[in-house]
C-alpha cells in the first residue's frame, strides 16, 4: 500500500485535480449547521471535516424521486425512464456510508438485478475520509471503524495538519496520476473512540433481538414517537419506495414515479380494503429495528445498521436506536440470568 | 369523460386567500379550462340552477345561511371538493370555537352582533358529505392540480397521509428545529412539498393533522423545545381547533 | 468498491417496464368481479405456476398485483379475476375487449405442483380466494391422473356472490371432483349449506397422511380454517397458504410486502405453513 501526505492547504488543489478527471461529489455546507453531498463546482466549497450529512450518497444511486417510466395516454404506450450512468468520484465519504452502499448493492442485485440503481452505481469511484465520532455515531459497535478503508479507492486519514492519503486500488492510483505528493512513512493514527455503544458484539444481536419481539420497549417508544418517518428517510441502508402515477395537466401524458417511503408510516403496510398489517406505532418501530438487527442479518450475516446515528440525530422526538437495542440487551441478559438461577 | 365535466366554484367565509378565481398559476389555468366547462362563478350561484359534475367549495360555514347554501350545493353536485384549510378543517376560523361565541360575535360584528346570528366555524364535512379535499392555507396548488386532473380522468385522487417531515427529508432540508424554531411538520399532512421549511420557515400545520396523530408525543416534542404545555396545545389548535376540540358553542 | 460480480448493463432487464397485453374477453362474474382473458404480444405464453401473480397496470391510474386464475395447462391466453375495490380496479371494470393493459410478471413463487403429485389435494377457498385457487384446481383437473383426490371447499358470503358459477356446476357434476360449498347467508332460493367455511371441514373424509391442503381467503379466515384442520389432525407440513400484502414492485425491491423478514412477492404469496407459523405478523 502506498501512503502519501496531503497538507491541509493543498486540499483544494487536490479537489481541483480530481475535478479535472471526473465529476466530483463531495460534502458542502448547507443551511446553518448542516452539510450535504453536492456536485462540486468550486473546490473551495468542499468540507472534509464534517460530522454527518443528512442524506448519504444513496441519494445519487436511488434518487429520492425517480421516473420509472413515462407514458402517453393517447396511444397507451410507455417507455422506460432515462437512467444515466454516473461516472463520478465521491469524495469525503465516511466509512459507514460506503458500508451502507454495500448493503444497498446487495438489495438491488440480489434476485432480479435492478437496472436503475446498478447503472448509476457502477461507475462510482470512492475517496474516503476519516471522521471524529460525535454523540450519535456508533459504527464501531457494528464493526465499522472510522479508518475502515474497505471499498475505497483512496482513503484520507485526518491528522492535525493534513491527511494521510492511502491509495488502495489501481483506479485510485490512476486518479492520483499527475498529482505529486510526498510519501508518508509514519504508522497508524490513534484509535478513535465512540461515545455511543451497543453493548453486545454484533454477532450476538440476532439472538438478543429474536428474544425481544414482546419487549415492552416497543410500546414505551411508541408513546413518544409521532410516526413521522424521518428515521427511515435518513437511513443510508433503507431502500423502500412507493410508486405513484403523475399525470400532466394536459391529461395526455404522464409518468410512473417512485419515491422513498418508510415502514414507520402507517400507509406502508395498508392494503386495499383498509387493513393495515402493522397498525400500531409500536409494531412499526419494532419492524424498523428488527429490520436493522435481525430480519436481514439472519439472511446475510451482516447487521443492516451501519451505526451512522442519523435516525437518532434527526428524530425530533429524541428516540435513540442505540437505547432501544441496549434496552433489549439488558432485558435479555436479565432474563437469561434469571433463567440460570 | 366524453363530455367536458361541468365545474362550479363556491366561496364561503374564507379569508379570500384561496380564491380559485384568482389562481396565480395562470399558465396552467388555460390547460385546466380546456378540460372543463366552468358553469358558475361564485356570484352566479343562484342565477342558473342546474347540476354540476364537480363543485369546488372554499371557506368554512358560520351562519345558518351558509348551511342552507351548502346543502343546496351538495344536492346539485356529483362530486364535492373542499378547498383550503377553512373548508377542510374549519381552518383558522375554527379558532373561534374555542372562545365563547358571544365574544367572537362582539369582536367581529361589534354593535351589530345581534343582527348576525353566527355558528361556530364548521368545516364542510361537519354538515355535508365531502368527496375530496384540497388542503392548505392558502390551498396547496400542486395538490389542487393533482385532484383536478384525477377528477378530469374520472378517478379517485390519492390523499397524502404521511407527515411534512417526509417531504423535508426527500428534499434534504435542514430541519428548522436545528435553528431553534418550533415546527408542526411531524404531525402535519404532507402534500405541500414541505413548502415552509423549504424556505427556512416552520410549519404551522395548515394542512391539518395526519390520520391518527400521536398528539401527546407531539406536545412532548414542543415542550422539549421550550413551549409550555398550554402554548404547545395552542400551536396545535391553530389549524385543528375543530378536530381537537370538537364544536363548542 | 466495484460491482464486477454484477451483470453488465446490457443484460439487465427493466424490472418496471410492463408489456402491453390485450384483453381478449371480459366476463362479469358478479356485481363486483370480472374475469379478464388476456393475451400477451404474439400470443406468447405467460409460463406461470398456479399461485403466481402478475402486476397489472393502466397508465395514469396505477398498478396492482392480481393472481393468475387460469391453469398453466391452458396455453395462449391467461385469466384474471378482479374485484372492484378501489382506484385501479374500478377503472379496470370499465374496460372492454380489445383494450391493452400493462402486465409484468409472473411473479412470486407459486405452488410447487410437482410436490403435490400423487397426493390428495384439498383446496379451501373463501370469497375472492377462489380466483387464485382456480388455477390449481384446473391444473389438477387437466392432469387428473398425476394427483389423488381433488377436494374443494368453497365459502362465500352469499349465493349471489359465488364466482364462476358455471364451473362450480361442472365441478359438482364431475365424478373425480369432490366439491363442497357453503354460504354465510343464503337467499331464499339457496338450497345448499349455510354457515362459515369452517363448517365444511369436520364432515370431510380425509386420508390424512396423503392429503395436502391449500388455503386462500380473506385475512380473518386463516386462523379459523387452521384450527378446524388441526382438529381433524392434518399435519402442519401438509398445509400451504396464499397470503396478501401491500405490493408496489412485485420483484423484491420496494419493501412493502414484508412479513417480518419475509417478502411475500419473493418467498410467497404461497407459503408452506411450517415456514410462517413462527412469524408473528403472518396470520
Ligand atoms: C399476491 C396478490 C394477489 C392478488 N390477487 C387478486 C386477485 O386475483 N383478484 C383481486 O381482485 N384482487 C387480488 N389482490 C388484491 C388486489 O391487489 C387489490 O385489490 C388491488 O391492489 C386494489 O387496487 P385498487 O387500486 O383498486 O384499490 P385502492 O384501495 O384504491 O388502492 C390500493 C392501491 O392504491 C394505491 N394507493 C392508494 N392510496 C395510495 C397513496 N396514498 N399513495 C400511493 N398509492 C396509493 C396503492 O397502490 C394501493 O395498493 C391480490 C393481492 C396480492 C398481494
Ligand atoms: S423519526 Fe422519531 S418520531 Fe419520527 S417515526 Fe422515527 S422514531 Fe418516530
Ligand atoms: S438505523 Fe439509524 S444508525 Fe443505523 S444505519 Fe440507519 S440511520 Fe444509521
Ligand atoms: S427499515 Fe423499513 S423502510 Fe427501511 S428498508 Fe427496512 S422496511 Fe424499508
Ligand atoms: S423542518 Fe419541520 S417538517 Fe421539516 S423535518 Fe423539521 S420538523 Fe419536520
Ligand atoms: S409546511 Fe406546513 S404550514 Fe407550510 S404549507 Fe405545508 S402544511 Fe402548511
Ligand atoms: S412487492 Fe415490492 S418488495 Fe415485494
Amino acid at each position: 500500500m502506498v501512503q502519501f501526505f496531503l497538507e491541509s492547504d493543498r486540499v483544494a488543489e487536490f479537489v481541483t485535480h480530481l475535478m479535472k478527471r471526473k465529476p466530483v461529489y463531495a460534502p458542502h455546507r448547507k443551511g446553518r449547521k448542516s452539510y450535504s453531498f453536492e456536485r462540486t463546482r468550486d473546490a473551495a466549497g468542499v468540507v472534509l471535516d464534517y460530522p454527518r450529512v443528512m442524506q448519504s450518497v444513496k441519494k445519487f444511486f436511488l434518487p429520492p424521486r425517480e421516473q420509472l417510466l413515462s407514458f402517453d395516454l393517447g396511444d397507451n404506450t410507455c417507455r422506460a425512464g432515462e437512467v444515466e450512468p454516473l461516472d463520478a468520484i465521491f469524495l469525503g465519504v465516511h466509512s459507514y456510508d460506503l458500508a451502507a452502499v454495500g448493503r444497498l448493492d446487495h438489495n438491488f442485485s440480489e434476485g432480479r438485478a435492478e437496472r436503475n440503481y446498478l447503472t448509476r452505481r457502477q461507475g462510482a469511484l470512492w475517496v474516503g475520509v476519516s471522521y471524529e465520532p460525535d454523540e450519535y455515531h456508533f459504527a464501531g459497535s457494528v464493526g465499522i471503524d472510522p479508518y475502515d478503508t474497505e471499498g475505497f479507492d483512496i482513503f484520507l486519514t485526518r491528522l492535525l495538519d493534513g491527511y494521510v492519503l492511502e491509495v488502495l486500488t489501481p483506479a485510485g492510483e490512476s486518479l492520483l496520476e499527475g498529482f505529486d505528493l510526498p510519501a508518508h512513512e509514519a504508522g497508524k493514527p490513534a484509535k478513535k473512540h465512540f461515545q455511543q455503544h451497543i453493548y453486545v458484539p454484533q454477532d450476538r444481536l440476532n439472538e438478543v433481538m429474536s428474544a425481544s419481539y414482546n419487549n415492552p420497549v416497543w410500546e414505551e417508544t411508541a408513546l413518544g414517537c409521532v410516526g413521522c418517518g424521518t428515521c427511515n428517510l435518513v437511513c443510508p441502508t433503507c431502500y423502500c419506495f412507493n410508486v405513484e402515477e403523475n399525470v400532466d395537466i394536459t391529461v395526455t401524458k404522464g409518468s410512473r414515479d417512485r419515491h422513498w417511503d418508510g415502514c414507520m408510516l402507517r400507509e406502508f403496510s395498508e392494503v386495499a380494503g383498509g387493513e393495515v398489517f402493522r397498525e400500531t406505532l409500536a409494531a412499526r418501530q419494532r419492524h424498523r429495528v428488527m429490520r436493522k438487527f435481525k430480519y436481514i442479518s439472519e439472511k446475510t450475516g451482516q447487521p443492516w445498521c451501519v451505526g451512522c446515528g442519523r435516525c437518532t440525530a434527526y428524530c425530533t422526538a429524541g428516540i435513540s436506536i442505540v437505547n432501544i437495542v441496549n434496552r433489549c440487551i439488558s432485558d435479555y441478559e436479565k432474563s437469561t440470568v434469571s433463567a440460570i438461577r | 369523460m366524453a363530455q367536458k365535466p361541468r365545474v362550479a366554484i363556491f366561496d364561503f367565509t374564507g379569508c379570500e386567500g384561496c380564491e380559485l378565481n384568482q389562481l396565480n398559476f395562470e399558465d396552467q389555468l388555460l390547460d385546466i379550462l380546456a378540460h372543463v366547462d366552468i358553469v358558475e362563478w361564485r356570484e352566479a350561484m343562484d342565477d342558473r340552477p342546474g347540476e354540476y359534475d364537480i363543485a369546488f367549495v372554499e371557506g368554512s360555514l358560520s351562519t345558518p345561511d351558509c348551511i342552507k347554501r351548502i346543502h343546496e350545493i351538495r344536492r346539485r353536485a356529483k362530486v364535492l371538493v373542499a378547498v383550503g384549510a377553512c373548508a377542510v378543517q374549519g381552518g383558522i376560523n375554527g379558532m373561534k370555537n374555542i372562545r365563547p361565541i358571544e365574544q367572537v360575535r362582539e369582536e367581529v360584528y361589534g354593535e351589530d352582533k345581534y343582527l348576525f346570528p353566527t355558528l361556530p366555524a364548521l368545516p364542510l364535512r361537519a354538515v355535508v358529505k365531502v368527496d375530496h379535499e384540497v388542503r392548505g392555507c392558502p390551498m396547496t396548488q400542486i395538490e389542487f392540480l393533482k385532484v383536478f386532473t384525477a377528477l378530469v380522468m374520472g378517478k379517485e385522487p390519492i390523499e397524502p397521509t404521511s407527515s411534512v417531515c417526509t417531504e423535508c427529508k426527500l428534499k434534504e432540508n435542514e430541519c428548522v428545529f436545528t435553528k431553534g424554531m418550533i415546527c408542526l411538520g411531524p404531525v402535519t399532512r404532507a402534500g405541500c412539498d414541505a413548502h415552509c421549511p423549504t424556505f427556512g420557515q416552520y410549519c404551522t400545520g395548515c394542512r391539518g393533522l395526519v390520520p391518527e396523530p400521536n398528539l401527546e408525543g407531539m406536545k412532548e416534542i414542543l415542550v422539549e423545545h421550550g413551549l409550555s404545555v398550554q402554548e404547545a396545545w395552542k400551536r396545535l389548535q391553530l389549524y385543528n381547533a375543530v378536530e381537537l376540540e370538537g364544536v363548542r358553542s | 468498491m466495484n460491482l464486477n460480480q454484477l451483470s453488465p448493463r446490457a443484460e439487465m432487464e427493466d424490472l418496471y417496464l410492463p408489456v402491453m397485453a390485450e384483453i381478449k374477453e371480459t366476463r362479469r362474474l358478479t356485481d363486483l368481479e370480472t374475469l379478464y382473458t388476456v393475451e400477451l404480444p404474439d400470443g406468447r405464453d405467460l409460463g406461470h405456476r398456479p399461485g403466481q401473480f402478475v402486476e397489472v397496470s393502466m397508465f395514469g391510474i396505477g398498478e396492482a398485483p392480481f393472481s393468475i386464475s387460469s391453469s398453466p395447462t391452458r396455453k395462449g391466453v391467461f385469466e384474471l379475476g378482479i374485484r372492484k375495490v378501489g382506484l385501479l380496479t374500478e377503472k379496470l371494470a370499465e374496460l372492454e375487449a380489445g383494450t391493452k393493459i400493462g402486465i409484468r410478471g409472473p411473479f412470486g413463487n407459486g405452488i410447487d405442483v410437482e410436490k403435490f403429485q400423487g397426493k390428495d389435494v384439498l383446496i379451501v377457498a373463501g370469497g375472492i380466494g377462489l380466483v387464485p385457487m382456480r388455477s390449481m384446481i384446473n391444473h389438477v383437473r387437466d392432469r387428473r391422473d398425476d394427483f389423488g383426490r381433488l377436494i374443494i371447499c368453497y365459502g362465500s358470503r352469499s349465493d349471489r356472490e359465488l364466482l364462476f358459477t358455471e364451473e362450480l356446476e361442472e365441478w359438482e357434476r364431475e365424478k373425480r371432483t369432490e366439491y363442497h360449498v357453503t354460504v354465510d347467508q343464503g337467499s331464499p332460493a339457496w338450497k345448499g349449506n349455510t354457515g362459515v367455511i369452517t363448517t365444511l371441514i369436520p364432515g370431510l373424509d380425509l386420508d390424512l397422511p396423503n392429503t395436502v391442503c391449500c388455503i386462500c381467503g380473506p385475512p380473518v379466515m386463516y386462523r379459523f380454517v387452521l384450527l378446524a384442520l388441526k382438529s381433524r389432525g392434518l399435519a402442519d407440513r401438509n398445509i400451504y397458504m396464499s397470503l396478501e400484502r401491500r405490493m408496489k414492485c412485485g420483484v423484491g425491491k420496494c419493501g412493502h410486502c414484508q412479513i417480518n423478514g419475509s417478502y411475500v412477492c419473493q418467498d410467497g404469496p404461497v407459503y408452506h405453513y411450517p415456514d410462517i407459523k413462527t412469524l408473528q405478523e403472518a396470520l
